[in-house]
């Protein structure tokens, strides 16, 4: 039998799930402490633990979603690093302005991966020697153009580790990233420096919680793409957890709701925000280019999701006679002991939930009312206010659609497709969820479904979450080059003359294999649940190369990846 | 990211799905290695920087510009309706506020597209920007007064053909000499029909003119006109084949070079046109306009090779000589005997043989324009185009300016009766831009 604890650390409550050969079979859920983030992990593993026997524990399989990165980059209190980059010829380095001690150094790759400027080693010391000076320990090496030909990165690495090994954390950019866009790659770079070795403590504390429990199988966490990694993994590429809480709650709507294929969007209702996420056919959509955190844009793979600062706590106020709702929380409903008027006071008001103090909400509702100089019965107000909040996410709806509609494309058949990519189905969760999802989803016109469990759907959904690596792999057979970024490798193609797309394609599938092994998570593991059939190439393009009126050659670009996915999951304990 | 000061509208549309051969240069991957140059320095993540999906035009969208033989849809794919309605969107972008500036950055290509379309020439179809031009005066109303100053190295043939008698469009051509270079027009004389004189200017520029060449035409001759002009949008239909990489042309123009004139420029809207220089040249090039556009700093953007020295003494003095004729006759364009260029009857006519490079059509066109004291005058064409290996196709059209006048539309109409399609003469058009109507007469009806 398998068994997979999964657990969600997120802002205020911790969650845990367990899942038996697929069988949601219990949940627990504990509050969070922000200054101890596996005091509540331990609460609710120890509360799961209770329900176990003995011999299970050897086997039993940890995936955790924490906060810890997120908070990290969101609270800026990462580890000082500085950056070493070769932006050669482009935009100003000075105008990118990164927050952090930036080296620019000479040497330039060009967008086919040939280098057109040489590193001046000599320079690349003497940063060094500076960087080490202003006590800074931690490094980020991006070159511009550096996943076309990493050969740069990868000497200023060498230098750097023969000038001072004991660097505390060092990245690179092409190895977090094989895709375009060199400003994105230097921040994922840096953020990725500077959480190092707070994930480090982290790895190690939770190593030691597991050890206590007596837990023997494998420990994953949950990234921001809504796949899994390996603990020790993450050691090395540490960003790629950040978001993970959004992440599992997508994950842990593909495992409960019933999706039936078909464009579903689904909204997470809570006492601040609502997020907003898209599955397409059982596919959660991901990020175009990667995830944004803090202000800062990445290239962390991510699933999609917009937050619009609409919840049942939001604070209502009158705006020049206009009822508003958001986006701030001035705290709890009165209804509950809190300060302001919010939508879950009018619910509370009309007694459709059988919590907080419905006089208290009606009083609040009446001054209210008086406020704006409105003779207006109670429930009126009420009403009013269910209907803007209803009126506001159905906007956010809407919005999220116009903007996925509006997505450049950049080929005729694309802008000829059939226009739109609509909702056929909206599913809620979250606390207001059971009161808001049926009348927004009237309002949408959609058929709709509130999540069951939607308390521990973080936690089934990181449960639930498996493994996922990309790899790009980009050959240019008229330069008779190979180059897979995330595997620092640069090859040259034998046979160029005969190389073509079926070969990339094979060789891709392949590369993600090697690097699947490499990122722990072993082929036969994959074996057990994924075969290589799953493994899908995502992005594919190919060109021709032409010199004067012949064709010298082909380009071909590919992703191929393991996508997010999750097992299926049975519930009805 | 830098925090620049304008907000810039992208159309960015490489049809990366589309060639007119597998190795003409005007093929799937022009604009691929401009793509990576753009996704890797960040530029789609500039702030102010929206990304806008094209739209498609529609036929009519053509037809206010262009006469298609014997339709549109005979000549054009779908690939040239998403670039002539991508540089529509551009465009709508800036007159609704969205953007401060648009640069529609697609393909195919259309400044050597004229008023009559029997096929492509110069790996053109359909005029992007003529298109845009009359949806933009359709729209926002017919009193627009329009500046393109077109810097592809090749004479803008087309464009000049569609607005040559227009009084409201100024239309500017710096290009390499037309003695050396496709299509061979573009010469400092040509300067617009009798209703428009002197809005049409034409500086053609030796070979091996450089990035000092180029801007001095600028700060000297296209700035002091457009201020002169004063133009309610300047359109840049920004070829990029006066590259010294450009295997096709012989400038020396750079990057920076590009950037500087979109900088001092400072058009509403940016069009690409040519440029098949697809590696050394359009990735940087395409990197420094769009800086130049954001309002950012482009002295960073530098082609990998070495840069083209400056250009020899004599083609500094040719180049000089040239701006000074053309001031000249912008100065004095006023005072000018118009009878002594264009005759004194009611008529004036023309005579043109166009050829079709890419689809091997030579066309015969004769055109009378009225030379009308009130309006820029009526015009009636006729043209025959024929392959080398098939029978010729004879056309006509009617076409009424703007802002006609009434006697001008009467005989218009009248010309239009007149014209009777048979086996001789196939289609019979009428454009008619003031009341916005395409009339199609034809015998195999």
């Amino acid at each position: 039998m398998s068994r997979i604890i999964g657990i969600d650390v997120g802002g205020t409550n911790t969650n845990a799930a367990l899942l038996e050969d697929g069988n949601l079979v219990a949940t627990a859920k504990y509050p969070t402490d922000h200054h101890a983030l596996l005091s509540s992990a331990g609460a609710v593993l120890e509360e799961i633990m209770l329900s176990l026997p003995e011999q299970s524990k050897q086997n039993l399989e940890l995936h955790l979603s924490t906060t810890l990165t997120t908070n990290a980059i969101v609270e800026g209190c990462g580890e000082p690093v500085a950056a070493i980059l070769s932006p050669g010829p482009g935009v100003n380095l000075a105008d990118l302005e990164f927050p952090f001690p930036v080296f620019a150094v000479k040497g330039a790759i060009d967008h086919r991966g040939r280098e057109t400027e040489p590193l001046d080693l000599a320079e690349i010391g003497q940063a060094i020697r500076s960087i080490r000076q202003q006590g800074i320990n931690s490094l980020a090496i991006v070159g511009k153009f550096a996943v076309r030909n990493p050969c740069h990165e990868l000497e200023i690495a060498k230098l750097l580790q023969k000038e001072s090994s004991d660097i505390l954390s060092l990245t690179l950019g092409h190895r977090l990233s094989g895709r375009l866009n060199f400003p994105r790659r230097v921040m994922t770079a840096f953020l990725n420096a500077g959480v190092s070795r707070l994930q480090a403590e982290f790895a190690g504390m939770v190593k030691q919680l597991v050890s206590s429990y007596g837990i023997g199988g494998p420990i994953f966490l949950l990234k921001a793409d809504g796949g899994t990694m390996e603990l020790d993994e993450s050691l090395t590429r540490p960003v790629e957890t950040i978001l993970s809480g959004p992440a599992a709650s997508i994950m842990g709507t593909l495992a409960l709701g019933s999706l039936d294929d078909q464009t579903v969007v689904t909204l997470d209702i809570g006492g601040t925000t609502t997020e907003i996420a898209v599955l397409v056919g059982s596919d959660p959509l991901t990020e175009r280019d990667g995830a944004v955190i803090g202000g800062y844009r990445t290239l962390v793979p991510a699933l999609f999701s917009r937050s619009i600062g609409l919840g049942g706590d939001s604070r209502v106020y009158w705006n020049e006679g206009k009822l508003e709702i958001g986006p701030e929380r001035k705290g709890p409903p009165v209804a509950l002991g809190g300060p302001e008027l919010t939508p879950t006071d009018a619910v509370i008001a009309l007694g459709y939930v059988s919590f907080g103090d419905r006089q208290k909400a009606r009083a609040e509702l009446e001054r209210f009312g008086k406020q704006a100089g409105l003779g207006v019965k109670e429930e009126e107000l009420a009403e009013r206010i269910i209907a803007v909040f209803c009126e506001r996410a159905i906007t956010g709806v809407r919005r999220v659609f116009d903007y996925l509609n509006q997505m450049p494309v950049y080929t005729v058949s694309e802008v000829l497709a059939p226009k739109g990519l609509q909702p056929e189905k909206l599913i809620g969760m979250g606390g207001p969820a059971e009161f808001f999802i049926p009348k927004i989803a009237a309002g949408l016109g959609l058929p709709y479904q509130v999540l069951p469990y939607a308390e521990a759907a973080n936690a089934v959904g990181a449960a639930a979450s498996r493994p996922t690596v990309a790899i790009n792999l980009r050959a240019d057979t008229a330069l008779g080059k190979l180059v897979v970024p995330e595997l620092d490798e640069l090859e040259d193609i034998r046979h160029a003359m005969t190389f073509d797309l079926k070969n990339a394609r094979e060789l891709a599938r392949e590369k993600v294999l090697v690097y699947a092994a490499r990122m722990g998570v072993y082929p036969e593991q994959i074996g057990t649940q994924l075969d290589r059939s799953e493994i899908e190439i995502t992005t594919e393009e190919a060109f021709n190369v032409v010199r004067g009126f012949y064709t010298a050659g082909r380009i071909f670009s590919l992703t191929a990846q393991i996508r997010p996915k999750v097992n299926p999951v049975k519930t009805g304990f | 990211m830098p925090n620049n000061s304008n907000r810039l509208g992208l159309v960015f549309f490489p049809a990366f799905d589309w060639a007119i051969s597998p190795d003409h240069p005007e093929r799937e991957e022009r604009l691929l290695y401009t793509r990576d140059q753009i996704v890797e320095e960040g530029l789609l993540d500039l702030p102010g920087l929206v990304e806008y999906r094209p739209e498609l035009a529609t036929e009519k969208d053509v037809q206010r510009a262009q006469i298609c033989i014997p339709t549109v849809k005979s000549v054009v794919t779908e690939s040239h309706l998403v670039a002539a309605g991508g540089t529509i969107t551009a465009a709508d972008k800036v007159m609704k506020g969205e953007v401060d500036r648009a640069f529609a950055l697609l393909r195919p290509p259309g400044h050597h597209a004229m008023r009559f379309v029997h096929g492509s020439r110069g790996f053109c179809t359909i005029n992007n920007e003529a298109i845009m031009i009359e949806h933009l005066r359709h729209v926002y109303g017919a009193h627009l007064k329009i500046a393109v100053v077109d810097t592809d190295a090749h004479h803008a043939d087309g464009s000049q053909d569609i607005y040559y008698n227009d009084p409201d469009v100024l239309h500017i051509c710096l290009h390499q000499d037309g003695r050396t270079l496709y299509p061979g027009t573009g010469d400092v004389a040509e300067l617009g029909g009798p209703g428009a004189y002197a809005l049409t200017l034409n500086v053609p520029l030796p070979p091996e003119s450089g990035d000092s060449e180029l801007l001095y035409v600028l700060e000297h001759l296209v700035m002091p006109v457009l201020a002169d002009f004063g133009p309610d949008i300047v359109i840049n239909a920004a070829g990029q084949d006066n590259h010294y990489t450009d295997p096709l042309t012989n400038m020396n123009v750079t990057a920076k070079g590009y950037a500087r004139l979109t900088e001092i420029l400072k058009p509403d809207i940016v069009v690409l046109e040519g440029g098949y220089s697809i590696e050394g040249a359009l990735p940087y090039v395409n990197v420094g306009i769009i800086l130049a556009l954001a309002g950012l700093d482009y002295s960073a953007v530098r082609e990998p090779d070495t840069q083209p020295p400056e250009a020899p003494t004599a083609v500094k003095e040719a180049v000089r000589r040239t701006v000074g004729f053309l001031q000249d006759t912008w100065g004095k364009r006023r005072e000018k005997d118009l009878d002594s260029l264009y005759g004194c009857g009611p008529f004036f006519k023309r005579q043109r043989r166009i050829y079709y490079d890419t689809d091997e059509i030579m066309e015969e066109q004769q055109e009378e324009i009225r030379r009308c004291e009130q309006c820029s005058g009526y015009r009636v064409v006729l043209s025959a185009a024929a392959k080398s290996y098939r029978s010729g196709r004879r056309a006509a059209a009617v076409l009424i300016p703007w802002h006609v006048c009434k006697n001008c539309r009467d005989e218009a109409m009248e010309a239009f009766e007149r014209l009777k399609p048979d086996r001789e003469l196939e289609y019979v058009y009428l454009q008619d831009t003031a009341d916005d109507r395409y009339l199609v007469k034809s015998a195999r009806q």
